[in-house]
């Protein structure tokens, strides 16, 4: 790559959106699954049911 | 198909299957971004601008095959009402606003330099514009009714009703004279680009799509924890 090309700018910027928007993508995604398998075991140790009860289920 | 409909066992096989999916994504990402800013060559016409291709094309195929994606898995909870499938098409909604985004954005950035504007209402480019749309009101319909059955019919409607918009995205550029160019890759009679510059593209073509594939499991995953909870809390609520 020329790095004193015309327009060099506009190349860098889109590498650098992309790289921001689909980092922010995976980190995102990476941390809300953690976070809610973390609180689906966390209600899971406190002995939550996992479903609720059907209504006039005996 | 059916013997994942069990969420458990989806996870189960999620969670085999992600480190190798993301092992293949980083490694497919380093070498096409090798390919694409050190390997390729300048074009004679556009100098080192061509290199926005290399992330502005996959992230336009990305952006029409999550749609793809979200409305086949509408179809198949409208019509087999398996219960994966509106998580799926649930979690393939943001991946797919992202790419819509950095479509439209990274050709944006091209489209300075070499047309002389940032945008024009061209039909392509207004087309993908309606897609980026499409996908936000998808995403807002989700956030917008409480009860997940009707959100989840709602917007599986607005999906595949979308759905016509993806054609038009296609062949825009054939059946309107447009300032974007014509299709020079998935085309009748075979690519028109120079070797040197399809292959970094496809190879970037294909970290994108190991990309989608791998955020998507996660993201059904999150979708499926995410229920998992709602479910627990409700259950929880009931026994108070």
């Amino acid at each position: 790559m020329d790095l004193a090309a015309p327009h060099l700018g506009f190349v860098l910027a889109a590498y650098g959106l992309s790289l921001l928007v689909l980092g922010g993508l995976v980190l995102w995604l990476r941390h809300r699954s953690r976070t809610l398998a973390q609180a689906v075991q966390q209600l899971e140790a406190e002995g939550a049911p996992r479903r609720r009860a059907i209504a006039g289920a005996p | 198909m059916q013997q994942f409909a069990n969420p458990r066992r989806f996870l189960k096989l999620i969670d085999a299957v992600e480190p190798w999916a993301w092992a293949f994504t980083v490694i497919l990402l380093a070498v096409g971004l090798y390919l694409s800013l050190v390997v390729a060559p300048q074009d004679y016409q556009q100098g080192e601008t061509v290199r926005i291709m290399f992330v502005h094309v996959p992230a336009a195929w990305m952006a029409l095959l999550a749609y793809l994606d979200m409305a086949l898995a509408s179809a198949v909870a409208i019509i087999f009402r398996h219960p994966l499938a509106d998580i799926a098409a649930k979690a393939a909604a943001p991946i797919g606003a992202c790419f819509t985004f950095l479509a439209l954005a990274t050709g944006s950035l091209w489209g300075k330099p070499m047309w002389g504007t940032w945008w024009v209402w061209d039909a392509r480019l207004t087309s993908m514009f309606v897609l980026f749309l499409l996908y936000l009101g998808y995403i807002a319909i989700w956030h917008a009714i409480d009860d997940p059955g009707r959100a989840a019919r709602i917007a599986a409607i607005v999906a595949l009703v979308g759905c016509i918009n993806l054609p038009i995205i296609k062949f825009s550029v054939d059946w309107w004279n447009t300032l974007h160019q014509p299709a020079s890759v998935f085309r009748i009679g075979g690519p028109t680009l120079h070797p040197a510059i399809l292959a970094p593209l496809l190879v970037m073509g294909a970290a994108y799509l190991a990309l989608f594939v791998t955020l998507h499991l996660t993201a059904i995953r999150a979708e499926i924890m995410a229920r998992r909870l709602r479910q627990m809390e409700l259950a929880r609520a009931d026994e108070v």
